[in-house]
């Protein structure tokens, strides 16, 4: 089995300026003969919100469990400030919250939150504060086991939001959430970015995506299929006044 | 600074792994079996011991012979080798299992604590578990006290020792086997196989003897056995306790999932080779005390310091197979007495088959070989005075004169038991299941959401 050719940077020098302060280069994941990653190469700059765009089954869930360390990639590095940052350092500078997890079903929301909080050093008020952002005050004495889906969700965003990594990723953090929901959990992503938390988020619908995210990398088939803001991934596909999903299907 | 984020660190794993286990069923209904098991054991214990004792003006049994040890103590608690053997894993398991499952180990992974910290704090959790159920133990012995039974405390400490390794080695198993298993499942599987493997190891090993016996001289029931009858034994409490916690290292080192594979089996590799070569280094060590008040795994005292005093190695060649009960007499009333109190003595096994039934005549079949600085001699005989005897006369020295030491007075008592019922079949139960409900009391009402 041939292993994939590194694929180019989808834009050369756009994201790995002096601002960047995380590289992924070459991320490569293989499942058997099946390549799930191939060469994915882009950068993450301080502060941004960071979209992960990508059809089911483009390797979205993948990137971010390779990128994060806690699954071990087939090839590639990830560094920051050009040093190169083994799996098991990762989680000194980012966590990640996965999607379809189902942890603690048995502990009730504030000892989970409390837990958290205490366990990543979060302060009181940050503690507070991420209770009454999320609304998540009513469901505090119930166990994570018996939550709707979108009440799960807004726990597990929770739980992100109490770790004090620089660098936030979430999976599909909008996923069984209502419209005024997603609105409002938006709201609360736009809050934790402007204090300079990066967030890395892995979003399949375009439309969600194009109304937080600052910039973008496309992922399809395992590659990434192009990276930056909207302008400059309308310039790369050659479209002059389309959305997300014009660029996307342009570029994949 | 570091020290308290530490101290922090590990309260927080600490109290959400003794959560995770009030949680569990599988726990309170341990609880509530092993109350149910020893109550049992214990109400048959003393009715048996009340009968040997002669209750009711029947015959009775020389006071000698009545020893709560084996009447009272090592029945009585035996219920939690039942425990160790067929629930406590699953508790285990589960706990272990659920971090899979639920995705929570992709969070734990990413924890400012060492994997390994997060399965030490789950082995202590499990480990205070273990010790809650002994609670039920302990009441059947303060029971017995109030009885007016005897109770010699370093005999039962040693039980209850033999006890506590038992679970560390049960939470090793089980760690490992959740760690490398799919699914709960199939991690019971694997426990049970382990424990299956160990009594069919106990079963070839008494058939067959040689290295085989010498390993399964640490199954769990044959380490148990040990601490049972009143020796405490270095090299058992060592190699019980390598093998729980290399079965912890087992589970830290296979979930730590962020490794590649080959790193893991790896790191697997290294951990059961160090645990095989310390568990062979243990099993050198020869240091060992008998604990028992009856002195039953000890020659007299006169004749220990007689023994000691000889220099030379002793060889010993026995021509008994291991299905033989002579060997068995041979083994336990003398040779491991002999191993625990010279300086050098090597067995060798020459039965050349497994019964003894179809030896030729010029097997030696029978014959027991002692050779001593030089000089050799066979006895036939596997009871003490006689071998004894023997192994004076090759060191040619007398047999030493027996010392002033009282004999073993023997503790009866034909008491009965009309509380103890109450206490396993109805208290226990309901204490259990009061601490059950209100673990899960603080937790379990949701407040009704406004406007859903």
């Amino acid at each position: 089995m041939a292993l994939p050719q590194p694929v180019p940077r989808a834009e050369a020098g756009a994201g790995a300026g002096p601002s960047a302060i995380i590289r992924v280069e070459n991320l490569s994941k293989r499942f058997g003969s099946f390549w799930a990653l191939r060469g994915a190469s882009f950068s993450v700059r301080p502060g941004e919100i960071l979209g992960l765009i990508g059809p089911n089954g483009s390797g979205k869930t993948t990137l971010f469990q390779c990128f994060a360390g806690v699954t071990p990639s087939t090839l590639g590095t990830v560094s920051i400030d050009d040093r190169a940052v083994e799996p098991h350092e990762r989680k000194r500078h980012l966590y990640f919250v996965p999607d379809g997890i189902q942890p603690w079903p048995d502990q009730s929301v504030d000892w989970v939150l409390r837990f958290v909080a205490g366990l990543h050093g979060a302060t009181a008020a940050a503690h507070v504060e991420v209770v009454e952002l999320l609304g998540l005050g009513p469901l505090l004495r119930a166990r994570l086991g018996e939550l709707s889906k979108g009440e799960h969700r807004r726990v597990l965003l929770a739980v992100g939001l109490l770790t004090p990594q620089p660098l936030l990723m979430l999976d599909e953090p909008f996923d069984g959430l209502d419209l005024r929901q997603t609105r409002d959990v938006m709201e609360v992503l736009r809050h934790h970015a402007a204090k300079r938390r990066t967030l890395f988020l892995s979003i399949h619908q375009l439309g969600d995506a194009a109304r937080i995210c600052d910039r973008f990398v496309l992922l399809s088939g395992g590659y990434v299929a192009g990276e930056g803001t909207l302008a400059e991934l309308r310039a790369k596909a050659g479209v002059s006044d389309g959305g997300l999903e014009e660029v996307f299907l342009a570029l994949t | 600074m570091r020290s308290r984020s530490h101290r922090t660190t590990w309260r927080w794993l600490l109290e959400k792994e003794m959560r995770e286990l009030a949680s569990s069923r599988a726990y309170w209904l341990l609880l509530v079996v092993v109350g149910a098991l020893v109550g049992h054991a214990f109400i048959t214990s003393v009715n048996l011991y009340a009968e040997a004792s002669g209750i009711g003006g029947g015959p009775s049994a020389l006071a000698q012979g009545l020893s709560p040890l084996e009447g009272i103590v090592v029945p009585t608690l035996g219920a939690y080798d039942i425990a160790a053997t067929l629930l406590f894993p699953f508790v285990v398991i589960r706990l272990i299992a659920l971090e899979k499952q639920t995705g929570e180990l992709a969070l734990t992974l990413q924890g400012p604590a060492p994997f390994g910290a997060t399965i030490a704090a789950k082995a202590i959790a499990l480990f205070f578990a273990w010790i809650i159920a002994g609670l039920a133990g302990a009441g059947a012995m303060i029971r017995w006290h109030e009885l007016g039974g005897h109770l010699y405390a370093p005999e039962v400490f040693t039980v209850v020792l033999g006890h506590l390794l038992r679970g560390v080695l049960t939470i090793g198993v089980s760690a490992a086997a959740a760690s490398l298993a799919a699914s709960a499942a199939s991690a019971a599987i694997i426990a049970l196989t382990v424990t299956l493997g160990t009594w069919a190891l106990d079963y070839v090993a008494a058939a067959r003897g040689g290295v085989l016996s010498a390993i399964a001289e640490y199954t769990p029931s044959a380490a148990l056995r040990v601490f049972e009858h009143g020796e405490l034994r270095v090299a058992t409490v060592l190699i019980m306790l390598t093998l729980g916690i290399g079965g912890l290292a087992i589970a830290a080192v296979w979930l730590d999932e962020g490794q590649r594979t080959g790193v893991r089996v790896a790191r697997l590799a290294g951990v059961v080779v160090t645990v095989g070569v310390m568990c062979a280094l243990f099993g050198r060590m020869r240091a060992t005390r008998d604990v028992s008040e009856d002195r039953r795994n000890s020659f007299p005292r006169a004749d220990e310091l007689a023994l000691r005093d000889i220099r030379q190695p002793l060889r010993v060649t026995v021509y008994l197979a291991a299905e033989d009960p002579r060997l068995t007499d041979l083994e336990r009333g003398v040779l491991a007495k002999l191993r625990r109190t010279m300086r050098s003595v090597s067995v060798s096994y020459a039965a050349n088959s497994r019964s003894g039934l179809f030896e030729r005549p010029n097997d030696h079949y029978g014959e027991v070989w002692y050779d001593l600085g030089g000089k050799r001699e066979m006895t036939r005989s596997t009871t003490e005075p006689i071998v004894l005897e023997t192994i004076y006369r090759l060191a040619g020295r007398p047999a030493p004169a027996a010392a002033d030491e009282s004999p073993y007075p023997g503790y009866p008592l034909a008491a009965h038991v009309t509380l103890a019922p109450w206490v396993f079949f109805v208290f226990w139960p309901a204490i259990v299941l009061a601490a059950w409900w209100w673990a899960r009391r603080t937790r379990v009402r949701r407040l009704q959401i406004v406007g859903e």
